[in-house]
């Protein structure tokens, strides 16, 4: 029997403000004549959700700002009522949605541990029991008889935090919760959500926009978008799904927007920037390790002499990774006025999966000055068909893939045994 | 009905947590603490004995002062837990958004809040029942059912004017007003006494006084403050009549209010 299911799952807010009394008034002697009244417009934050969780399933819920991840979680919590379809919840639920909601600043820890406690359906004797133990983890029995006000923001949390996940509940609701204190304590915090789940086998709904620690906890995952589930199946799968799909807004976003930061003496203008890939296709992508072309077409209005062409990548928060100029490698001579075509093909593209983006410019030969300057011109996405984003993710695992190889040898002074035969080789 | 009693049995914790907190955070750092609850009524009491000698108001046998603070109480006690339980769902906002539980436990709480400084003042009128000379009667009986009722109508204008101040805050702002109104229609600087000699004996409307006098009390608080000198000061039964169409009243009103309360409910964590 499933502990939460969740079928046609819908729910609608108006938007705008609520109306004053003279608006209130017009309608209403409109509405009595007979005239129609504008409504205010309806947005579905959730569109016929369907779902159910089986007892001790971790399920992750992920998805951009917007997707109703938090509407859901308060539907699940009660908190908000749905507009059509229902919601059944077996056992008692502990909402963890932004810990500490309910501190007193001017109790102390004690007592705002005994009110949190309370508000969250926790009997006094269960409170009591747990006391030590909730001050222990919080790390905090130094500070317990202090009012909650002179508390940093990051010892709130963690008081908060242990009452919180000290609840004997079966279903636990997390929301963003982890991201708190310093790292020592996410260690532990992140510890005893793993407890909690995989020791004590409760089921557990996990909201985040840390897709790893979701990818890390979860055995399930739904993936929400525009209020409707968008995936639902194992973490990998959906994560992966999630990854491609911000990357791919990232990129769209950079394909619309307004070319940044582009400075120029009037001598030269760039024309177009195209990639072409191994076969000398047009492409809207680069694939990881494969041969790429950047073709970019100048349009030279005043003549320049031995120019300098540069071609630079770099992150989508400026950070720059490569640049590569044509000095001492390209003899263009004196350019006279016209429209030229300059080519960078680079060989197996190293950099990993992600979206960059590309950085241009062009200087004078020998007084080296510049002459056009452009940053943020392409968004270049970069796919790969054969890595698995799970495991090298882009940000936290680096941006380049160097081409090594790799050995392992039985060191001879220890061993008598012959090189040849100890050698073991792999190559990537 | 049942329901209603089942949720306040299942969070009676909560709701004893929440009151003492309500309480706590009020005297917090506040160097008269808890005196804070007592001030309020004897201030008004010494104001009105002061104006009492300028305009003579007929007190009966029962010295005024403590005449005026007996119907102080009740007044003070129905004043602020409504205009407490008004207010109490928009003042928890962040709970609301955050944590379900039985939304009525904001009101109630507010109520039974309020019944904490009731009690301290309990003691003072009974340090001034010893300075009059005053023994308490058999009849001191009928005050816990005075005070439940009290809290009925109390609870009775706080469940509806909350769930609309949700909606309108229109609600917090005008309820002081009309609450100071009230006063002045509840017996509190004159004695019922002084309303029924006029309406009922003197028959000073004509044949509109038994009207009136229905009208006049179908303010709840009419009887309960009446009733509650009574039982206290007089050592009398109170004056079931002048509680009837009060207690009517209530009895209509109460599970309308709360219905309309529990309407509202699912969608104040939206609209607040």
């Amino acid at each position: 029997m499933p502990v939460i299911e969740v079928s046609h799952l819908t729910k609608e807010y108006r938007l705008g403000a609520l109306q004053g009394l003279k608006q209130t008034l017009l309608n209403t002697s409109a509405r009595l004549m007979g005239k129609q009244v504008p409504e205010r417009p309806l947005f579905k934050a959730l569109d016929d959700v369907n779902f159910s969780i089986e007892q001790g399933e971790v399920v992750g819920i992920i998805g951009h700002n917007g997707a109703g991840k938090s509407t859901l979680l308060k539907m699940l919590a009660r908190i908000s009522t749905p507009t059509s379809g229902s919601v059944k919840v077996n056992g008692r639920i502990a909402p963890l949605i932004e810990v500490g909601a309910g501190f007193v600043p001017d109790f102390t820890g004690r007592e705002n541990v005994y009110l949190n406690g309370a508000i969250l359906g926790m009997s006094k004797q269960e409170i009591e029991k747990k006391f030590d133990e909730i001050v222990d983890f919080a790390e905090m029995a130094e500070f317990i008889d202090t009012p909650v006000k002179r508390y940093s923001s990051g010892m709130q949390v963690k008081l908060a935090f242990a009452v919180a996940t000290s609840i004997e509940s079966n279903i636990l609701i997390v929301d963003e919760v982890l991201a708190v204190g310093d790292l020592a304590f996410q260690r532990k915090c992140f510890d005893r959500m793993e407890d909690l789940i995989k020791r004590q086998g409760r089921t557990v709904l996990l909201v985040s926009h840390n897709i790893r620690q979701v990818e890390r906890l979860c055995t399930r995952v739904i993936l929400m978008n525009h209020g409707k589930i968008a995936q639902d199946g194992s973490s990998r799968y959906v994560c992966n799904k999630f990854y491609e799909a911000s990357d791919k807004q990232i990129h769209e976003t950079k394909n619309s927007a307004i070319k940044a930061r582009t400075e120029s003496s009037g001598d030269v203008e760039l024309e177009s920037v195209t990639l072409l890939d191994a076969s000398g296709m047009q492409s809207t992508y680069i694939e990881h390790l494969q041969d790429i072309d950047f073709q970019i077409k100048y349009k030279v209005k005043n003549t320049l002499s031995d120019p300098i062409f540069g071609v630079g990548i770099h992150t989508t928060d400026f950070l720059y990774l490569a640049t590569s100029q044509s000095l001492g490698e390209l003899k263009p001579g004196t350019l006279p006025p016209g429209l030229y075509t300059l080519n960078y093909k680079v060989r197996r593209f190293p950099f990993l999966p992600g979206v960059y983006s590309l950085r241009l410019g062009v200087a004078l030969g020998g007084s080296f000055q510049p002459v056009y300057y452009s940053e943020n011109v392409l968004p270049v996405q970069v796919i790969s068909r054969s890595i698995n984003r799970a495991v090298v993710g882009h940000g936290n695992e680096g941006f380049l893939s160097l081409e090594g190889s790799w050995s392992i040898n039985i060191d001879h002074s220890m061993n008598e045994r012959s090189h040849d035969e100890a050698q073991i080789l792999s190559s990537n | 009905m049942l329901t209603v009693a089942k949720n306040l049995y299942d969070y009676r914790e909560l709701m004893a947590t929440l009151a003492w907190k309500n309480i706590a955070m009020r005297y917090k750092q506040a160097y008269l603490g808890i005196a804070w609850a007592i001030i309020k009524p004897v201030t008004l009491m010494l104001i009105f004995t002061l104006v009492k000698s300028f305009v003579g108001i007929e007190s009966g046998d029962i010295p005024y002062p403590i005449l005026v603070f007996a119907a102080l109480m009740p007044w003070t006690f129905f004043q602020e837990s409504t205009s407490e339980g008004v207010t109490s769902v928009v003042g928890n906002t962040a709970l609301i958004k955050k944590i379900y539980f039985p939304r009525e436990i904001f009101p109630i709480t507010s109520v039974l809040t309020k019944l904490v400084e009731l009690g301290i003042n309990f003691v003072i009128l009974a340090g001034l029942m010893a300075w009059y000379q005053m023994m308490p009667t058999v009849y001191i009986l009928w005050v816990p059912l005075i005070i439940a009722y009290t809290i009925l109508a109390a609870l009775t204008i706080a469940f509806v004017g909350a769930a609309v101040n949700v909606y309108y805050r229109d609600v917090g702002a005008a309820l002081p007003v009309l609450l100071s109104l009230l006063m002045y229609a509840s017996p509190v600087i004159y004695p019922l006494q002084l309303v029924k000699d006029k309406l009922l004996v003197q028959q000073a409307a004509g044949e509109w006084s038994d009207m009136l006098y229905t009208l006049y009390t179908l303010n709840p608080l009419a009887g309960i403050i009446d009733a509650f000198q009574s039982v206290v000061l007089r050592g009398t039964p109170p004056d079931l009549s002048a509680m009837i169409s009060g207690a009517i009243m209530i009895a209509i009103l109460l599970p309308l209010s709360y219905l309309y309360f529990k309407r509202a409910e699912s969608s104040f964590a939206d609209v607040i």
